[in-house]
């Protein structure tokens, strides 16, 4: 009973029965371990329906039908106590926490749920474990912690947001992103977020738990819940940290001795004396070692009465190693909850946050080819040429690129519970954004090719809101053999996105305080401005059934509406099915007194993916960049015309998931573990086909169409050992996967797409039909052509020479051409796997994360993109140079038709990481109080601090969010290690 | 009091509801487009259709709409690939005829001249629903629409033979090829539409030179004719364009091609650009034939062969206006050019020249930067391709005198005032006359993109590009897309010999 009717119903025939044969009681319901009231407390008389809850000081009055009678009395998250008042009339009753039942519930889409009651493959971590990082994005600390999910770092750039990839990758042109969760409201990045205030993170993978967000979940979801006050003494936390960051190794390039004597068997006699010769280190020059990050965080929380609350406040500042990038965040967060009736709880989640990101030009792949031989300055401190492609000194000084964004993600909800077991939410929810950038370049002149003849100033003005209006009803019910979860919702969501960029050149000063396009020449203004819109409409129910705590039954279904499609496709309706038997909970295994968990479920469903440009289902008339140019004088004429061809049939792609898992847990749950095998079909998969050339839409220009095919098969598995032997506390947790992508059907006959483009116009990968999504493609190096009889012996592409690389003659027809092209890997690992492992002995911990993939390759793109002279990796030490000394590297060429794309760039991506190491001390308790603190913390940490590749970059840790394009090292910021001294403290 | 706060309830819920509901509305999903238009509301009125008009002439500028890489003057004997040996490597096979129906240019070039042919439908289509507009403006806009689509499906017809006839916005997908004589009839229905309804060239502002005119409609309704061998017609066309003394040949050969000699006197139909990248107006075609090395110009692509400097007699004054030599000096810069490029290349074991590294001067635009090729017009029909049309249908016609008038008025302007060279023709016989009148075409029109149609059309083209790799009955065509034919899933037939 939990509304204030029945309160007062139930105050009357308390009343009633007062003045009957009713015996009245009164009591306090408080916790255990601080004594605090626990409001909202039920209290029902044992075997009838009969109960009430206790007020905000924990209060309550009940009358029993006979003195006999016995009250249960129940907290979330306290265990039950039954308690038989006899002829006592006023109780003092004392809740123990229930430590086992916190960690018991996990977050689940639109409520939450018993662990034990789950259908569906959820992972959860919990915030102790989301600190353990100092990046400044949250996800990264689930790196290697979540079966089944690949985080990777797209670049070490600061303040740069994870790849994530959860269960592979199930679409070609759209988001292939997991869509995130946080506190209800659903958004596609958290770079806003400080992992500070982060209760837990939940990881829903199967279609069982992610089918109620319809087309948003078919990549996954991540559900973040935020901090909340809990009862008991307002909690103080503050904690610092301080960490320095650098590059972890260097890339073998040729030094200016190496580099000239290359350099004089190109072009004879260029370089006269080499040992007179700079010999420059780039890489050096460009990073800086011991980058500082801080990072400091102060929240407070607690529940007082009917409110509860959670403030947090948090700084964090990085300098990256290379200059000119950094990235700075401050955050705000506020939740409230507040009971405003017996029946009422009115809340809010508040985040506000400000980050700032400064990146310079990437000067990474500069330094790469910049020659050694060529100093940066000269003595005066000027810019000197250097050759390459420019001198990447004064790259670095002559750019100036940072934007700001400003976020605020807002939700503010209303809870009433009625008629006993309904409770209605109503929710309104906002995420707004805004984002200012600026580019700036100045005049210089460092040589003919690194120039700028007027300075350069873009400003770009970003506004984004979305709106959320969710409303459920929930129905629970618990009886003795079943228990009941019914929800039905309806939400509705708008989003618009505004940009406007304006550019101008010739600023009247080069200076801050100008880069503004006022202060430039107006008659070199150029403006853009444009609006993307799109809202949606869903339905969503979800029925659980749970019998006897052993067989359970899920059932969801949500129906979504997008304005994204046309009137006839607008709709979608993704259904999911799922079962679960606890074996463990079976008369015939409970003389097993091992095994203290065995479930098995299973799970079927559907989930769309609807993350396509708003507009492409329209066929467009715009005016960009069409005009005509008529006259001596060659004025341009506007022109509008048919300009892009859409597609009205449109419609989101579909994902099907099986899924079928094994939780088990032995002695007493020390040993713990699951094991999930899943089978993911998307169909309706968006892939750009040609129409007839005679639709008039342009060379190569392609239409989306829903019409491919994507399957990823795959098995999970983590294992948990924890247990505590004396002061000895120590736990390993071991996971991995497995996963098969393979492109079922392209769309059509020999169809393909290529991408995967170096910038120098290859493009190295490609998509077809029965394999990997952005299979690496090129010729397979045979061996070098070793002397004149080779060079005729076998089929040779135009202008190869003794020297040069020989490519297999795939199909056989005794020539080479781009027929004998082929898959030469794929950029998708074969296995996922993390170790972690953690021991404490009294107030000391050292845990250790480890993290690794294994099968999948990276093209070395910076080293085949060649136009011109570069520097070279010392592989060119081994080079071709006769007949018989190399039959895996070619000759000394600058460029030419060794660079074709082929698996002589390919290299092993696998690799095995130590994420980080962490050692901490909890200060004494007796010391801790007489400073009138709770705990103290002190630890030390190494982040990547030992990588074990084959890779000869930077990292093998390369991610892109096109999935048609990526594994592709182009010259990436490098990864860094990062070694960090921090304090928390709490009171 | 049981029912009050009930009653509060179920109204607090249906208000949510009811909030729910007017989110509801099926208008809530109902979200069109912003900053552009939805093809269908397109064209409503006189500015849409001047709008739509104008970006007709917007696709002449698209580097694929001359074919991309300059492959049709590769393919015959006034030019060779050219940039340095490895650049643009596949573009070697026109050069030798190796290339194959997948080849990129062959489907980017189709494709590119089926958008001229969109752009142009929507116009003449949706142009006469427009109610608030004049007959006469409807007319004109209709006109350089036509004439437009004219231009584009001669160039179709002549590359690719039978091709699909679109006429509407909006086709079938499975279209088959319409035979070669109608899709000229309907290329000669177009012209004279054009011819009827457009203002001559003196009736434009200056500023508007470059639309379609009278003349640019007479003029190419005369060559169509020509390659319809029909002498009659084209004689007829040519000679009302001659006759309208709305053109005259620039005294100066080398200004008429010249950055200087745009839109001039002798101009009917060229593609205005300017000196910048396409989305500012600039045409990549100059930049893709533009000197490569010193002074950086372009790409350098489209090298005139040993064998045209030879047909040129060393004192015509057309050959130094048509060929970039090293050594030359061109606005203001001693021309090096680039230094991948061997300067000459031999026939092996021999020492008789190949190729000399030299560039299409025809295609050179004064300037800093690479960027200033860009600027370089397109001239689609030149007032002496006109008379050299009239000279030769009028020899077709045994009107040899009359030949002799326009063929000798383009040899004057050539010889330029220097009397050892050029001297007049007075060959009356029918046929010594047609080779003379021929050879004149491909050294006045020398890399303007004519040569090679000539030859076919002339049927020389076997036996002057045979040793090339020319293979007759096959190569008077290129072959349909391969990709057209795999989408058209049976519709569409290939080119014989491919």
């Amino acid at each position: 009973m939990t509304t204030r009717i029945y309160f007062c119903v139930l105050f009357l025939t308390i009343q009633a029965f007062a003045y009957g044969q009713g015996l009245k009681i009164e009591g306090t319901v408080t916790a255990e371990d601080d004594g605090q009231p626990l409001a909202g407390a039920s209290v029902v008389l044992l075997g009838t329906n009969r109960g009430v809850n206790t007020d905000a000081e924990g209060k309550f009055q009940i009358t029993l039908n006979k003195a006999e009678d016995s009250l249960q009395i129940s907290y979330y998250g306290y265990l039950s106590q039954v308690v038989k008042p006899s002829r006592q009339r006023l109780l003092n009753i004392q809740l123990v926490a229930d430590a086992q039942s916190l960690d018991d519930v996990v977050v689940i889409g639109y409520g939450r749920m018993r662990k034990s009651d789950l259908t569906g493959s959820v992972y959860s971590v919990r915030g102790d474990d989301l600190v353990k990082n100092p990046a400044a994005n949250p996800l990264q600390a689930l790196q290697g912690k979540v079966p089944g999910v690949q985080i990777s770092s797209a670049s070490g750039n600061p303040g740069e947001s994870p790849i994530v990839r959860i269960r592979g990758i199930a679409t070609l042109l759209g988001g292939a992103g997991p869509v995130f969760v946080v506190d209800g409201v659903i958004l596609d990045d958290i770079s806003f977020l400080n992992s500070g205030d982060i209760e837990s993170i939940e990881v829903l993978k199967d279609a069982s738990a992610t089918a109620i967000y319809g087309t948003r979940g078919a990549n996954g979801v991540i559900i973040i819940s935020t901090k909340r006050g809990v009862a008991g003494k307002p909690r103080v936390q503050f904690s610092a940290s301080h960490s320095l960051e650098s590059v972890a190794n260097q890339i073998d390039l040729l030094n200016g001795r190496e580099f000239a004597a290359v350099v004089n068997e190109i072009a004879p006699a260029t370089y006269n004396n080499i040992d007179l010769l700079p010999n420059v280190d780039w890489q050096d020059l460009i990073f800086q070692d011991n980058a500082p990050i801080q990072q400091y965080e102060l929240s407070t929380s607690g529940a007082e009465g009917r409110h509860s609350y959670y403030l947090g406040g948090s700084y964090y500042r990085q300098e990256g190693v290379i200059e000119r990038s950094a990235y700075e965040r401050i955050t705000l967060k506020l939740n409230n909850s507040f009971k405003a009736t017996s029946f009422l709880t009115l809340g809010n989640n508040l985040t506000f946050s400000q980050e700032r990101k400064e990146f310079g030009p990437n000067v990474v792949a500069s330094a790469y080819r910049a020659w050694p031989t060529n100093e940066p300055l000269d003595d005066e401190g000027n810019f000197l040429e250097v050759m390459g492609s420019g001198n990447p000194i004064a790259a670095l000084n002559f750019g100036e690129n940072y934007n700001r964004r400003l976020r605020a993600i807002a939700n503010l909800y209303a809870e009433v519970k009625f008629l006993k077991d309904f409770t209605f939410r109503s929710s309104y929810q906002a995420d707004l954004a805004y984002t200012k950038s600026t580019f700036f370049s100045p005049v210089f002149f460092v040589s003919p090719t690194q120039q700028n003849e007027t300075s350069d100033l873009a400003k770009t003005a970003r506004d984004e809101a979305t709106w959320i209006f969710e409303n459920t009803l929930r129905y629970n019910k618990n009886l003795e053999n079943h228990r009941f979860e019914v929800l039905a919702g309806y939400t509705a969501q708008s989003t618009k996105r505004e940009g406007l960029t304006g550019t101008i050149e010739n600023l009247l000063r080069e200076r801050p305080e100008f880069y503004y396009l006022d202060a430039g020449d107006g008659t070199t203004i150029d403006a853009f401005n444009n609006l993307e819109s799109f809202a949606y409409i869903s339905y969503l129910f979800r029925f659980n059934y749970v019998l006897k705590d052993r067989y359970l039954f899920t059932a969801t279904f949500r129906r979504d509406g997008s304005s994204k499609f046309g009137p006839e496709n607008r709709y979608g309706n993704f259904p999911a099915l799922a079962l679960g038997w606890r074996l463990s909970e079976e008369p015939f295994l409970q003389s097993f007194s091992a095994l203290s968990n065995l479930k098995l479920r299973a799970s079927w469903g559907i989930n769309g993916n609807d993350q396509i440009p708003f507009r492409s289902r329209f066929a467009r008339v715009n005016g960009n960049s069409l005009e005509a140019v008529f006259g001596q004088d060659e004025s341009l004429f506007p022109g509008a015309t048919l300009a892009d061809a859409g597609n009205p049939d449109l419609q989101w792609e579909d994902t099907e998931t099986i899924d079928i898992g094994l939780e088990f847990g032995f002695f007493d749950n020390k040993l713990t573990g699951e094991i999930d095998y899943f089978n993911k079909r998307t169909n309706r998969v968006l892939v750009p086909l040609l129409l007839p050339a005679h639709f008039g839409n342009g060379p190569f220009r392609r239409v989306v169409f829903n019409a491919a095919d994507i399957r990823n098969v795959g098995l999970e598995f983590f294992v948990n050992w924890k247990e505590q032997r004396g002061d000895f506390v120590y736990s390993i947790s071991l996971l991995g996967s497995r996963l098969r992508n393979e492109t079922l059907d392209i769309g059509a006959a020999d169809e393909f797409i290529q991408d995967g483009s170096l910038g120098n116009g290859q493009l190295v990968t490609r998509t077809e039909t029965g394999i990997p999504v952005g299979s690496f493609y090129g010729f397979k190096v045979a061996g070098v052509f070793q002397n004149e009889e080779e060079l005729g012996q076998f089929p040779t592409l135009s202008g190869q020479r003794v020297g040069d690389l020989r490519y297999e003659d795939i199909n056989g027809d005794g020539t080479i051409n781009t027929d004998d092209r082929t898959i030469l890997g794929s950029y998708i690992p074969d296995y996922l796997f993390g170790f972690n492992f953690s021991v404490g002995y009294k107030g000391f911990t050292l845990d250790a994360d480890i993290q690794g993939q294994q099968g999948n390759e990276i093209y070395n793109g910076k080293r085949a993109v060649r136009p011109e002279l570069y520097n070279y990796e010392g592989y060119i030490r081994d080079r071709w140079t006769g007949e018989g000394t190399s039959d895996t590297q070619p000759r000394l060429t600058t460029g030419g038709v060794n660079y074709s794309p082929s698996d002589w760039f390919i290299e092993d991506g696998s690799f095995l990481r130590l994420r980080s190491l962490t050692l901490s001390y909890d200060f004494s308790s007796s010391l801790v109080r007489r400073l009138r603190m709770q705990d103290v913390r002190l630890f030390l940490r190494g982040t990547n601090l030992y990588t074990l590749s084959r890779f000869s970059g930077y990292s093998p840790e390369l991610a892109s969010a096109n999935v048609l394009s990526s594994g592709i090292d182009l010259g990436t910021y490098p990864i860094t290690s990062v070694y960090t001294i921090g304090l928390n403290i709490s009171l | 009091m049981q029912k009050y706060p009930l009653t509060t309830l179920s109204q607090l819920f249906l208000l949510t509801l009811c909030l729910s509901f007017s989110a509801c509305r099926e208008d809530f999903l109902e979200i069109g487009l912003f900053a552009e238009l939805e093809e269908t509301n397109f064209m409503q009125s006189e500015s849409d259709a001047r709008l739509a008009t104008n970006a007709i002439y917007n696709v002449l500028r698209e580097w694929r709409y001359h074919g991309g890489f300059p492959i049709i003057d590769i393919m015959s004997d006034d030019a060779g690939k050219g940039s340095n040996p490895t650049d643009g490597i596949q573009i070697l096979a026109f050069d030798d005829f190796t290339f194959t129906p997948d080849a990129a240019s062959v489907s980017g070039w189709y494709s590119q001249l089926y958008v001229g042919v969109k752009r142009a439908n929507l116009v003449i289509n949706r142009t006469p629903e427009i109610t608030d507009m004049s007959e006469l403006s409807k007319a004109q806009l209709i006109g350089e629409a036509r004439f437009l689509r004219a231009l584009t499906y001669f160039q179709l017809v002549r590359v690719y033979g039978d091709v699909p006839l679109i006429l509407t916005v909006n086709p079938e997908r499975k279209v088959a090829r319409t035979p070669a004589n109608e899709v000229y009839d309907l290329i000669i229905e177009d012209l004279q539409y054009a011819a009827e309804n457009l203002l001559e060239r003196s009736d434009y502002p200056a500023e508007e030179l470059g639309r379609a005119t009278r003349g640019a409609a007479k003029g190419l309704l005369a060559k169509v004719y020509l390659f319809r061998s029909d002498f009659a017609n084209a004689e007829k066309f040519a000679l009302e364009v001659i006759n309208s003394a709305e053109y005259s040949l620039d005294p100066d050969f080398a200004n008429a091609l010249s950055a200087t000699g745009e839109f001039g006197s002798g101009s009917l139909f060229e593609v205005g650009a300017t000196d910048d990248g396409f989305t500012q107006g600039g045409h990549q075609y100059g930049n893709t034939q533009g000197i490569r090395g010193t002074p950086d110009r372009g790409w350098g692509f489209n090298r005139p062969t040993y064998d045209l400097i030879q047909a040129f007699d060393s004192d015509d004054p057309r050959m130094d206006a048509t060929i970039a030599f090293l050594g030359e000096m061109l606005g203001g810069i001693v021309l090096q050019g680039d230094p991948t490029t061997p300067d000459t290349v031999y026939f092996e074991g021999t020492n008789q020249i190949k190729e000399l590294e030299c560039y299409n001067q025809k295609a050179w635009t004064p300037g800093t930067t690479p960027l200033a090729s860009w600027d370089h017009n397109v001239r689609m029909l030149r007032y002496a391709d006109v008379l050299l049309i009239a000279a030769e249908a009028l020899n077709e016609n045994s009107k040899a005198n009359e030949a002799l008038v326009y063929l000798n008025q383009v040899r004057e302007r050539a010889r330029g005032g220097n009397p050892n060279t050029l001297p007049e023709i007075m060959e009356t016989d029918q046929t010594a006359l047609r080779q003379l009148i021929w050879e004149e075409r491909r050294l006045e029109l020398a890399l303007e993109q004519h040569r090679f149609f000539d030859l076919v059309r002339t049927g020389q083209a076997a036996t002057v590009l045979g040793p090339l790799g020319f293979v007759a009955g096959k190569h008077e065509l290129f072959p349909i897309p391969q990709s057209e034919i795999d989408l058209s899933e049976g519709t569409l037939s290939q080119n014989p010999g491919w």
